[in-house]
């Protein structure tokens, strides 16, 4: 009876043992050595939702796990972004989030988050320039043309966006701020119809991403007047900066966030895995197809635009919001 | 147009087009009828997939996808009154009481058939039509889509219960539900008191559970019937006689979703709504609506299967996807080096009519695909109660965690579900509150914006060139009003 005891006590203690030592594996073995969570805070078969599924349809093959996406849409964004914030900084659970989000919502918002102190970037995959649109029959043929008649009766042009604060909202903020014009932003529930209302005659002009650009100016049904972008998106349109917009302005950055505290050399491997990503032929391949480009850059030099991008909207919240 | 047509055919005529249209049809049937599953997610986790794939056979396979998940919702509200997505709300209605009664092959058979019928005939239109319906897909704006919208509500309100002061009442609560949270336009947080968890608003999800299935859980547990089943028959397949009897209903559905499917931001749910609605203003026994009447559940699923077709218009011939699955289906016509557009008709017709071909050949697969399925799901209810029923609250409380892991949901549920018993003690009817959460954020949106365009003149509602906001706008009242007094107001004789 008693050595029946001490033999059960024996065998307890020995599969606590083990399941100790299970328990503190993570800590000795490699990272990752489970799959990774990719939380995306936006909807279902957005921009951010196709790109992601090309990342962890390829990702996996430098990781060595697999790298699962969790759409977590709700207020604006901010619900996923919590989450993540709120997450173990082990490497487990990433943010794939964009920069209007990220960095602009601090100064119109109450966040449950600082997105500066509980994140720390792993890599930016690419960005989306916008351009200024208008109808192929419209009276502007220039971005000059525009500012002109902006000038001319203020408060009166309309330009649709794709919501408010949003990645065709800020730009068109910041451009307003910048030359000094007074237009009516007219928000749409995103940019397709954003895209419907300036070809229906609802707005004068609207902001739009290449992917929706391509097909309908090639069939002449709306103009270029300016891209962002460091060179010209098109051979015959200038850039911003050309027209006297200068700044980081109109680039919508797609990026990876880790919370802060996760350990360096988890954040190497994943960094590593990112930059060979972004030079994988089928990655290459299959974001070409998605009409997305690739512009890979690090953490550390994401950071720097983070911190430019927290001063600049700052200002931009500023004059909003006192006017 | 006519060639390409005809090449287009030819090429929809492949065999492993049709064997991953069935996979898809197939996958998309099962993800659809688990509550807290959504076609949505399921086409973007496959997507990926189609990339791999020819066009002609990945861009049919999510097409499956969406086509089969539809029906699917309407499997679990038929069956346990669980309509997963707002567009099922309308067929739980007649399909429950059809299952209580020991009925529900036979609805699940005319969800079936109707859905098959009116995805069909809407295809077919737009097959022929795709250009005019592109031109009235543009004549539409916020002021038309206001105005639309609040004729869709007083014609909900007015025809749903024979009490148009409850249903007013709670159509006014459900849009205040739908206030909650953050101001669409504005950003300002309301009644959320602070809370973090209420900023996103209330989840449409939570709601359409608590509301529709725990009441229904509640009733059958109180009346202590242990031993007995759900439904002790799963009840006789359609016949033929039955569908015809409703071949008029079906065809009137059709045309109501087709012309709903043209109005971009409207979609599945109004569709399926007015659908219901005009079948029970014009049949001679509208008080059998709503008490296991079949026509019920085949004017809701006609219309809002026949939404599908109009609503691929603007994503082919302009490339602006209209709502979430358009946009998912963008994505594969773009990863395939289609770029959907003005010019694709030009430049890759064939392939685009092949596309639209297949979306037809999908529907009849389909109509084989759901004819087999039905028995097994059918089944369903014939288990034991002591059984089903606790299956069917651990499915209500799974399926609304697992859509996005946030324990709050689990408390709306059950908020909802007391709230309920309540409304359906008190002999309040919850689908006004539904349609009025659903739909006013849309319309709240498009008042929003109509103000904006005019630097907040209220009066743009009523400028010249809206002149068609301003007819609805006339309109919708007196049509509410003549239609409440034609299904309550004058006592019927029999």
């Amino acid at each position: 009876m008693f050595s029946k005891l001490v033999k059960k006590s024996l065998s307890v203690l020995a599969l606590s043992a083990g399941a100790l030592t299970l328990t503190l594996a993570p800590a000795a073995a490699e990272f990752p050595e489970k799959p990774v969570t990719l939380v995306i805070p936006l909807g279902a078969g957005g921009s951010h939702d196709l790109n992601a599924r090309i990342i962890t349809s390829v990702i996996p093959t430098y990781l060595e796990q697999a790298m699962i996406v969790r759409l977590t849409p709700g207020a604006g964004g901010q619900k996923g972004t919590q989450e993540v914030a709120n997450a173990d900084a082990d490497g487990y659970t990433l943010l794939f989030s964009h920069n209007y989000m990220d960095m602009l919502q601090q100064y119109v918002d109450n966040l449950p988050y600082d997105p500066m102190e509980d994140f720390i970037p792993i890599a930016r995959v690419n960005y989306a320039p916008a351009s200024i649109i208008v109808r192929a029959d419209s009276p502007y043929e220039t971005f000059e043309d525009l500012v002109e008649d902006a000038r001319a009766r203020p408060g009166e042009l309309s330009i649709g966006h794709s919501g408010n604060w949003g990645a065709f909202f800020v730009p068109a903020a910041q451009i307003m701020q910048q030359l000094g014009l007074n237009m009516n932003l007219v928000p749409y529930q995103g940019g397709g119809p954003a895209m419907q209302a300036l070809l229906s005659g609802d707005s004068d002009f609207t902001m739009a991403f290449p992917s929706a650009i391509g097909a309908l100016r090639d069939a002449g049904d709306i103009r270029v007047l300016a891209s962002a972008g460091e060179e010209r998106l098109y051979e015959d349109v200038p850039t911003l900066a050309e027209v006297g917009v200068t700044g980081d302005i109109g680039y919508m950055h797609r990026f990876i966030l880790a919370p802060a505290g996760t350990p360096d050399d988890v954040v190497a491997t994943l960094s590593d895995a990112f930059e060979s990503l972004s030079t994988d032929p089928t990655f290459v391949r299959l974001m070409g197809s998605l009409g997305e480009s690739i512009d890979p850059m690090t953490g550390p030099e994401y950071q720097e635009l983070r911190e430019q991008q927290a001063v600049a909207y700052e200002a931009l919240v500023d004059t909003l919001t006192s006017q | 147009m006519i060639e390409q047509f005809a090449e287009g055919f030819g090429m929809a005529m492949r065999l492993d087009t049709m064997a991953m249209m069935c996979i898809g049809l197939f996958g998309g049937m099962l993800v659809g009828s688990l509550p807290g599953f959504t076609t949505l997610m399921a086409m973007a986790i496959l997507l990926p997939i189609s990339f791999f794939l020819e066009p002609i056979v990945g861009i049919p396979f999510l097409l499956g996808i969406y086509k089969g998940g539809i029906f699917g919702g309407s499997v679990p509200a038929i069956l346990l009154s669980m309509p997963g997505t707002g567009a099922a709300v309308a067929t739980s209605r007649d399909g429950y009481k059809l299952t209580q009664k020991g009925k529900s092959r036979k609805a699940l058979d005319m969800a079936l058939f109707s859905s098959v019928f009116g995805d069909t005939c809407s295809d077919i239109f737009t097959i022929m039509m795709i250009f005019p319906i592109a031109f009235l897909v543009m004549q539409f704006g916020p002021p038309e889509l206001f105005a639309v919208l609040l004729m869709s509500l007083i014609i909900i309100a007015a025809t749903s219960a024979a009490n148009p002061l409850k249903s007013l009442i709670m159509m006014a609560l459900g849009l205040w539900l739908s206030f909650i949270g953050t101001d669409p336009l504005g950003g300002a947080e309301r009644f959320t008191f602070g809370l973090f968890d209420l900023k996103s608003g209330i989840p449409l999800l939570p709601m359409l559970i608590g509301l529709f299935a725990l009441p229904e859980v509640a009733s059958v547990v109180i009346r202590n019937d242990k031993a007995r089943k759900l439904s002790a028959l799963v009840g006789e397949r359609l016949s033929l006689g039955e569908f015809r009897r409703c071949l008029k209903t079906i065809c009137r559905s059709t045309v109501i979703g087709t012309m709903i499917g043209i109005v971009p931001g409207l979609g599945q749910i109004v569709a399926a709504m007015m659908g219901y609605s005009a079948a029970k203003n014009a049949s001679d026994h509208p008080e059998t609506f709503g008490e296991g009447e079949i026509e019920g559940v085949a004017a809701a699923e006609a219309a809002n299967n026949a939404v599908n077709g109009p609503t691929m218009v603007p994503l082919l011939t302009l490339g602006i996807p209209g709502d979430n699955v358009t946009a998912i289906l963008l994505g594969a016509f773009v990863a395939q080096g289609l770029r959907p557009g003005p010019q694709l008709f030009e430049e890759q017709g064939a392939t685009v009519f092949a596309i639209l071909v297949a979306m037809v050949i999908a529907n009849l697969l389909f109509l084989v695909i759901g004819y087999l399925s039905v028995p097994f799901f059918s089944r369903l209810v014939t288990i034991k109660t002591s059984i089903l029923i606790p299956m069917v609250i651990m499915f209500a409380f799974a399926g609304t965690y697992v859509y996005r892991s946030d324990p709050v949901d689990l408390l709306m549920l059950v908020a909802f579900g007391v709230f309920g018993i309540i409304a359906k003690a008190a002999k309040f009817d919850v689908m006004p509150l539904v349609m009025g959460f659903i739909l006013g954020p849309s319309m709240e949106y498009a008042f929003g914006q109509t103000m904006a365009m005019s630097n907040g003149n209220a009066l743009a509602f009523f400028a010249t060139e809206r002149i068609g906001a301003l007819a609805v706008l006339i309109a919708a009242p007196i049509i509410g009003a003549l239609l409440w007094r034609r299904l309550y107001g004058i006592p019927r004789t029999h």
